[in-house]
């Protein structure tokens, strides 16, 4: 009996410890994402234990991370950096923000929105970066970085030149007779969409995520709300683009269906590459594609206009881009000094070869021309290079970059769904929205 | 000692149920209290600044237009529950005749079940494709000029994602029909013919009573099962187009890991907790009427 007894508490021992053991094997798992890397050099070249820095993004690492930090590596065998990539949507944000609750090992991390980056500044996480006196981030980025200040503060620098473009195929315009606009409006746009229009084809598609700019352009600078602190996406202008839009799908035909688009999840870059559709709303990362000829082989030369404005004057015009790529410095990190000395070299050019995914760095100290090369590579004949210029660099448009909260985006973004699919009318479209932003904006005093 | 041995074995017991006790208590319980208790506070996920708000989760969930549209949402949804129970029937009682290729039609009608939730999602994504899906050239050739827009409208939408639904959940009822129609007894069936009973009577007044408890419960596992599903949605609209496919279970899943609304996620969880509840209660006490032990 004793022995029995015995063996059964032996037994459930054995389980008990099992189950312990399995959870935490799966939250080492779970934080795993240090795999060793191939061209890190050994530590021991170096005296003393090495830091070792973590840094988050959600570019992959085969396009331009990887090398980076290889060159950084290999000069500074004191201070490893390892690059964890993250999935830039829900999920994979939500992955990061855990990790860094959680205490895991995120010393640096790339904000792709300014109100994921205000979260994570009210949270704690992301470091003030007046505590380093060294590097001058207005001076070094220019007039545009100042629209990622957060309550008048820097908690991240903003390492990259973000423009949004409209991606042209030269070709097809010269066909047409169309020259390739440097400053044009949506009813231009329109025109040429009618005029380069072939049979049952698209001659215009947006990417989803620039979509609603036309709308931000004006409401950043006019408010989301009004004085009185109610919505304003009654503004006059919302029901224009709306209606504008609207017109383009149903009546011209010129671009997709929303519903159509959404639900067959249309790969804008394929259409626009396989030279399907000749205009494209998008932004720098189209070049990612569009430098890859074994995924997307193109026989035509790319040009570039900006994005078109709504009103009528171009004065008073405001293009959404400037910089992007807020890199922050985890607050809880152990090594901020060792990810400043990283961060200012990535942001003063360590970053070159990240340009060859469309991402030039920012700062007036790195290298433009060596940057551009990597850009383009051995492609540099594929586009227009007059136009590329214009709106990478010579553009003198002012910027914004977009601070609404994903709520309201969701909100706008459900109920425009609704009108373009036809089940709602432009007037109850836009009461719908104020109603619901209305809401949130009491939820959220 | 007799007393003495019962006390071993019931410690026996609990050392073998403890593990897995364990495991609900840590993944399940604790949670599940943890989660009432965020419904009285305004946490947000990151957000330090956590207070107690008393019912104000519950009264905005009350008032919120977009709870009940997810409430109607999900009643749509669950019907497919019972039509894809009734197709599965059939199938079951078809295929349990001597027909040709048995074995190879049962394998088919149920492998949805056994593939992967965002492979369905995506050949289904192209199979509804409102221009060159396969489905509306075929309803094109026959004759409809303007065949439906599936999931490309608000009012299809739901109806596109219950056809996937049904589809999916058609092979495991019709595999569990398959074996309570092996325990109907033949002899009941024979009687039945003798005394002149037809073919449909047969179906509808000998094996569909008797195969009721197995009804009852594909309906009840079926409907908890629909009702927590998200990932199927969330692969195919994400609860679009507008917001025309947003069930409860989606909705927990927006406020709690897009917007981070910890709190209010889990008030709306607990709502979806009382649905499902109500759903079954009404079937345990519905169930006298209609099934037949």
């Amino acid at each position: 009996m004793r022995r029995k007894r015995l063996f059964t508490s032996m037994v459930s021992l054995v389980l008990i410890m099992g189950l312990l053991a399995g959870c935490s094997g799966n939250g080492n798992n779970g934080s795993s994402g240090n795999a060793p890397k191939p061209g890190e050099p050994s530590p021991s070249t170096s005296t003393g234990e090495p830091v070792k820095l973590k840094m988050w993004g959600g570019v992959p690492p085969e396009s331009g991370p990887q090398e980076v930090i290889n060159a950084w590596n290999k000069e500074h065998p004191d201070i490893q950096v390892e690059y964890v990539r993250f999935v830039n949507d829900d999920e994979g944000n939500l992955k990061l923000d855990t990790a860094m609750m959680t205490g895991q090992n995120v010393d640096l991390f790339i904000n792709y929105t300014i109100s994921q980056a205000g979260k994570r500044m009210e949270s704690g996480l992301a470091a003030d970066l007046s505590q380093f006196t060294d590097y001058n981030i207005d001076e070094k980025m220019g007039q545009d970085a100042k629209s990622w200040q957060i309550d008048g503060k820097y908690y991240g620098i903003p390492t990259t030149k973000s423009p949004f473009f409209v991606a042209l195929n030269k070709d097809a315009l010269d066909a047409a007779g169309l020259k390739v606009p440097k400053d044009w409006t949506w009813d231009e746009l329109r025109e040429y969409a009618k005029k380069l229009k072939s049979g049952d084809g698209y001659s215009f598609i947006q990417h989803t995520e620039p979509f609603v700019d036309p709308i931000d352009s004006i409401l950043s600078q006019e408010g989301y709300t009004k004085p009185d602190g109610s919505s304003n996406l009654d503004h006059s202008q919302v029901k224009n683009w709306l209606e504008m839009l609207n017109v383009m799908m149903k009546e011209d035909q010129t671009t997709p269906p929303l519903g159509e688009q959404l639900t067959s999840k249309m790969p804008v870059e394929q259409e626009f590459l396989s030279g399907k559709v000749p205009m494209l709303n998008i932004g720098a990362w189209l070049l990612r594609s569009s430098n890859n000829f074994t995924d997307f082989p193109r026989d035509f030369k790319i040009a570039f206009a900006p994005v078109p404005r709504l009103t009528g004057s171009a004065d008073e015009y405001v293009t959404r881009g400037g910089l992007g790529d807020y890199i922050s410095i985890n607050a809880k990190s152990k090594n901020q000094a060792a990810a400043w000395e990283f961060l200012k070299w990535y942001a003063d050019g360590g970053m070159a070869p990240m340009a060859a995914g469309g991402r030039l760095p920012a700062s007036k100290d790195a290298d433009q021309d060596a940057a551009l090369k990597s850009l383009l590579g051995d492609k540099s004949s594929t586009y227009d290079l007059d136009s590329l210029m214009y709106v990478m660099f010579d553009s003198k448009t002012p910027t914004y970059v977009r601070s609404l909260a994903q709520e309201v985006m969701d909100i706008r973004a459900q109920e425009y769904e609704k009108y373009f699919l036809g089940t709602s009318s432009v007037d109850d479209t836009i009461a719908a929205m104020v109603t619901r932003h209305n809401e949130y904006l009491k939820q959220n005093k | 000692m007799n007393n003495n041995w019962m006390r071993r074995q019931q410690l026996l017991g609990y050392i073998f149920i403890g593990p897995s006790m364990l495991g609900v208590l840590l993944f399940f319980l604790i949670p599940a209290a943890y989660s009432f208790g965020l419904m009285f506070t305004n946490y947000k996920f990151m957000n330090p600044k956590v207070e107690f708000v008393g019912l104000d989760n519950i009264v905005r969930l009350l008032q919120d237009p977009m709870f009940y549209l997810s409430l109607k949402n999900t009643l749509l949804f669950l019907l497919a529950v019972p039509v894809s129970i009734g197709l599965g029937f059939v199938v079951a009682v078809v295929l349990n005749q001597k027909i040709y290729l048995k074995k190879l039609l049962r394998g088919l009608y149920f492998m949805p079940y056994i593939t992967s939730g965002v492979a369905v999602a995506f050949v289904w994504m192209l199979l509804f494709h409102p221009k060159q899906g396969p489905i509306n050239g075929l309803l094109r050739s026959i004759g409809f000029d303007n065949p439906p827009g599936w999931l490309s409208t608000t009012t299809s939408s739901m109806f596109a994602i219950d056809i996937i639904w049904i589809w999916f959940l058609l092979g495991y009822n019709m595999i569990i029909y398959m074996a309570a129609l092996q325990e109907v007894s033949p002899e009941l069936l024979e009687a039945a013919k003798m005394d002149g009973a037809k073919r449909g009577q047969i179906l509808r007044r000998i094996i569909w009573p008797l195969v009721s408890p197995t009804t009852f419960l594909l309906l009840i596992t079926g409907l908890i099962m629909t009702i927590k599903t998200f990932g199927i949605i969330q692969a195919i609209t994400q609860g679009g187009p507008g917001n025309s496919t947003t069930i409860l279970s989606l909705f927990v899943y927006q406020n709690a890991f897009r917007y981070y609304d910890m709190g209010y996620a889990s008030t709306i969880s607990w709502a979806l907790f009382i649905v499902i509840l109500l759903i079954t209660l009404v079937q345990w006490i519905g169930q006298k009427r209609w099934v037949h032990y």
